[in-house]
């Protein structure tokens, strides 16, 4: 071992060592979050680590930026097998793969190292093009972001380049050391060789800096989102954004808990995994890409949310942990909006998440669709952090923007978000003969599904006739089923996504009751949110249905030819289809109310707007949108009903009695006379 | 300050009103009740002059059967300090005979001020407010839709037809509050639980004779149904003939 293998074993410790002081720091500040169990389910987070990570399956969903990416991923995971090498063979020199690996497996890596360093190479150069020519505008940042970023690229360019240099030397020095396999440092070689055939110095001063550009990229990186490059893989292992369990399901919330507080207003009410959330996100920007409220000039930006999670994380863990001067230095570099400039320790124990970071305006414009969630190609959950801020304005301030206090008043006194009288929920029925539980109950007889009408259904003028249209379905197809009448009532989710949790589990818990007094098994239901609500929210509270879309229900009965539709085909419609949010992105529901469409009209041209699926863009409705003014920006209904008449489309069929309401709006907005049909009224018009 | 509120228990105005059997009530099953919507603003009202004048107590009170401590709680968790039960079977008609139960129960408690509703939606009489300042002896300010306390004394601004006065009055005095002054805060969750807590003191009503009685309650005729006259300008000369004879509007 030489002097410079001396030399190198410091360096290597003290870098080494650097690194694993800031792992063990950021690893306690996240220690201030709450608990989060998330040990459940590891073949199925191992199976998205494979898919979303390893796989890039959702990098991907931007093919050009995704390529670029996935080539520099692969190539790191790839090279990160030469880095060891090359780290070894600087404290003991005569090292190599080729002393334990077989000789065709050693060449097989030897190619890969060099093929990667040069397709990485290509891909850095689109890189620096597309962030210094193309300004995509989801990238745009601000000083520090773009610094930051321009330093990451300048870093892995120089690492790629040093590599091939070192060997390229080498191979000049010996070329017995490096082999036909390692084929572009050869042709390199043949480039330096006219400069200097024996380049001994160049050799050395190349793997130095190679050496050293190692160890300084893995010391920048806990000072910049970069980061993401050692927390991704974990965060998607732990994320349960595509599962365990059902997708959008907000947490549980134990509302005897003992607590001065409830939900969030700083780091510390956050989950640990709020945190490493944090710490994944690369401020790609495809959440706030794709958000309806951003894209229509809401100040919301999911991103920002996330970014002031860590940012605020920053400031305050360390005064939380007992390092009273520590905040003056953050750890990672980059936040995004204003600045809270915290320059004492009163400032910062001043300031919290709520307020100084992320301000009600922010939080209220979410319309919980998901298409945030949905985009993240590291799992990061950024409307869980909207939901929980929700309830701590709610539940603790007290404090939402004023048009939702009756919609609350509504719920406690009348059953739904609206004044109207409970008596009167089941008018729309009257004349239909449909029976309800209790007069089944009294003849001892018992349906096969409770038609599940909901507030929409029972009490707005437009949305009543979709729950007739669907009624008459059922009665067409002699299912046997009931409504609950009057003794119906909102099960709470629109409460519970404004952030009320209490007067959504009294609603919720009351409904339960009724439910199971009728000993009810299967639920079917026209309104995406009831579905969702009712079908993978209720287990948390013990009520335990099998609740089925309207979509999915009729097109099971049309798959069974049960449906008596006429024969007469009429003309060719272009119908464009509009995705609920809670039916697709939280239910993964997107062929069953295309394929009713399909069904019950053969000559149907059912077109796609671009954002479709799940892609698909909000109607603006959700998360108790529906219930505010949308005073910012332009409306979000209107934005997606330009999408969907852009189509060309002669009809726009919804599956939900919100987006119905948003899409009608829309259409007379723009003053189109396009019909938006719910699927069940065209089912309906098409029966014999 | 010390601020006394009095509070009645009411259905949400929005329900579908039905006669009991006995035609002199309203048959109570499937209401919902909450304090009276006047009652609320009086409740408000309170709570901020207490968050402006500083450490101050606000005690609610209301008469009634044991339903009304539910009200009691619900201005508890809108952030009310304690509240007091007079108990009674039910709630008499005769707000003088209310009134007296209030005035005894008040007379020894100090309050700078005391608020009511400007009338209760169910009975719309307003003598509660009014007969209670006049047992105790103090100023009485009606229908007020601002009120400001300063220097010992109060003011308040009072909604006339076409046109606004602004009185001031010497305390202790109650001002009975109007629609408009403040908006009912929603509570809390942390305010309901801690309403829990709080004190509420049942004692019984010291009722004044009950003078007057419902005989009879009758709901409104039914609207009558719309007429469809006709269709564009061709409708209009009959539209304006039948509105001058028949509705006699023009």
């Amino acid at each position: 071992m030489g002097t410079s293998n001396l030399v190198f074993a410091f360096i290597l410790t003290l870098g080494a060592g650097f690194f694993a002081l800031n792992v063990q720091r950021l690893v306690g500040y996240m220690q201030i979050g709450k608990s989060d169990d998330r040990s459940d389910h590891p073949l199925v987070r191992l199976k998205n680590v494979l898919t979303i990570g390893i796989g890039q399956t959702k990098i991907f969903r931007d093919p050009v930026a995704g390529a670029m990416h996935a080539t520099i991923f692969w190539g790191f995971m790839v090279l990160t097998a030469g880095t060891v090498e090359i780290l070894i063979q600087g404290v003991f020199s005569k090292f190599s793969y080729a002393l334990l690996l077989p000789k065709l497996v050693y060449q097989l890596y030897a190619m890969s190292q060099d093929g990667f360093a040069a397709l990485v190479i290509a891909a850095i150069a689109f890189a620096f093009y597309r962030r210094l020519v193309l300004h995509p505008k989801r990238l745009e940042g601000d000083k520090l972001e773009h610094t930051d970023a321009l330093i990451i690229l300048g870093m892995i360019g120089g690492l790629m380049v040093t590599l091939l240099l070192t060997n390229a030397c080498q191979y000049l020095l010996d070329p017995s050391a490096i082999g036909p396999e390692k084929f572009v440092s050869r042709q390199l070689a043949g480039l330096i060789a006219p400069l200097d055939p024996a380049p001994t110095r160049l050799f050395t001063v190349f793997w130095w800096s190679h050496a050293l550009l190692i160890l300084t990229f893995l010391n920048y990186l806990p000072y910049s989102k970069h980061l993401h490059v050692a927390t991704s893989l974990i965060n998607v292992y732990l994320s349960n954004t595509s599962g365990p369990g059902q997708k959008g399901v907000m947490r549980p919330m134990d509302l005897e808990a003992d607590v001065d507080h409830f939900g969030a207003a700083d780091v510390e009410d956050l989950t640990w995994k709020n945190l490493l959330d944090g710490y994944s996100c690369t401020e790609c920007g495809r959440c706030t890409a794709a958000c309806p409220a951003n894209l229509t000039g809401k100040l919301l930006s999911p991103r920002k949310i996330v970014i002031n999670s860590r940012q605020r994380l920053m400031e305050k863990a360390p005064v939380a942990l007992g390092d009273h001067m520590e905040f003056m230095h953050p750890a990672l570099v980059h936040g995004e909006g204003d600045d809270a400039g915290a320059t004492t320790l009163t400032e910062v124990l001043e300031h919290r998440l709520l307020d100084t970071y992320i301000t009600e305006e922010e939080l209220w414009a979410c319309t919980s669709c998901r298409a945030c969630v949905q985009e993240c190609p590291v799992s990061i959950d950024q409307l869980d952090i909207i939901n929980e801020m929700r309830r701590n304005l709610v539940l603790t301030e007290s404090r939402f923007p004023e048009e939702i206090q009756p919609a609350f008043e509504s719920l406690e006194r009348n059953g739904s978000p609206w004044a109207f009288n409970p008596g009167d929920r089941a008018l729309w029925a009257e004349g239909l003969e449909i029976n309800t539980m209790a007069e089944l109950m009294e003849r001892g007889e018992r349906p096969d599904i409770l038609f599940w009408v909901g507030c929409m259904g029972s009490f707005d003028d437009r949305a009543k006739k979709i729950a007739v249209a669907f009624a008459r379905i059922l009665k067409a197809c002699n299912v046997n089923f009931a409504i609950l009448g009057q003794e119906e009532h909102c099960h709470g989710d629109p409460a519970r996504r404004m952030g009320n949790e209490y007067l959504y589990q009294m609603l919720a818990k009351d409904t339960i009751g009724t439910l199971d007094r009728y000993e009810v098994k299967t639920i079917v239901t026209s309104c995406p949110h009831c579905f969702h609500q009712m079908g993978n929210e209720f287990p948390q509270l013990g009520g335990n249905y099998e609740v089925i879309h309207h979509s999915t229900y009729i097109e099971r009965l049309l798959q069974e030819n049960l449906v008596p539709l006429q024969s007469d085909h009429g003309q060719r419609l272009t119908v464009a289809y509009h995705d609920s949010c809670y039916l697709g992105r939280y239910n993964d529901v997107y062929d069953a109310p295309r394929e009713t469409l399909k069904r019950s009209l053969p000559v149907i041209n059912l077109v796609e707007p671009p954002r479709t699926k799940d892609r698909g863009l909000c109607c603006g409705a959700g998360g108790g949108r529906m219930f505010m003014e949308e005073r910012v920006g332009k409306r979000i209904n209107v934005e997606r009903t330009e999408e969907l008449l852009a189509t060309g489309a002669e009809t726009i069929a919804v599956a939900c009695p919100f987006c119905m309401t948003m899409i009608s709006d829309g259409v007379k907005a723009v003053q189109s006379d396009v019909p938006v049909l719910d699927i069940a009224e065209v089912v309906a018009g098409q029966l014999a | 300050m010390k601020i006394a509120v009095c509070i009645k228990r009411t259905p949400d105005s929005e329900s579908r009103f039905r006669i009991a059997a006995s035609s002199t009530a309203i048959d109570e099953t499937g209401l919902k009740f909450d304090i009276d919507d006047f009652a609320s603003y009086a409740v408000e009202v309170a709570l901020q002059l207490n968050e402006k004048q500083g450490p101050g107590e606000v005690v609610v009170y209301a008469v009634g059967p044991d339903a009304v401590q539910e009200t009691l709680r619900k201005a508890m968790s809108m952030g009310v300090d304690r509240a007091v039960q007079l108990k009674t079977d039910s709630v008499p008609y005769d707000g003088l005979a209310v009134a007296k139960a209030l005035a005894a129960e008040l007379a020894g408690g100090g309050y700078d001020l005391v608020l009511f509703g400007k009338h209760a939606f169910d009975t719309s009489s307003g003598v509660v407010g009014t007969a209670t300042a006049e047992l105790l002896g103090i100023a009485c300010v009606t229908a007020a839709t601002k009120l400001d306390i300063a220097n010992g004394k109060g003011t308040a601004r009072r909604e006339l037809e076409g046109a606004a006065e602004t009185v001031e009055f010497s305390l202790p005095a109650a001002v009975t509050i109007d629609e408009g002054i403040a908006r009912p805060r929603y509570p809390s969750l942390k305010g309901i639980m801690a309403a829990k807590k709080k004190p509420l003191e049942t004692k019984p009503a010291q009722l004044g004779d009950v003078r007057i009685t419902v005989k009879a309650l009758q709901l409104p005729p039914d609207r009558p149904a719309g007429r469809i006259i006709g269709e564009g300008a061709a409708a209009v000369p009959e539209l304006i003939r039948l509105l001058q004879t028949e509705a006699k509007v023009l």
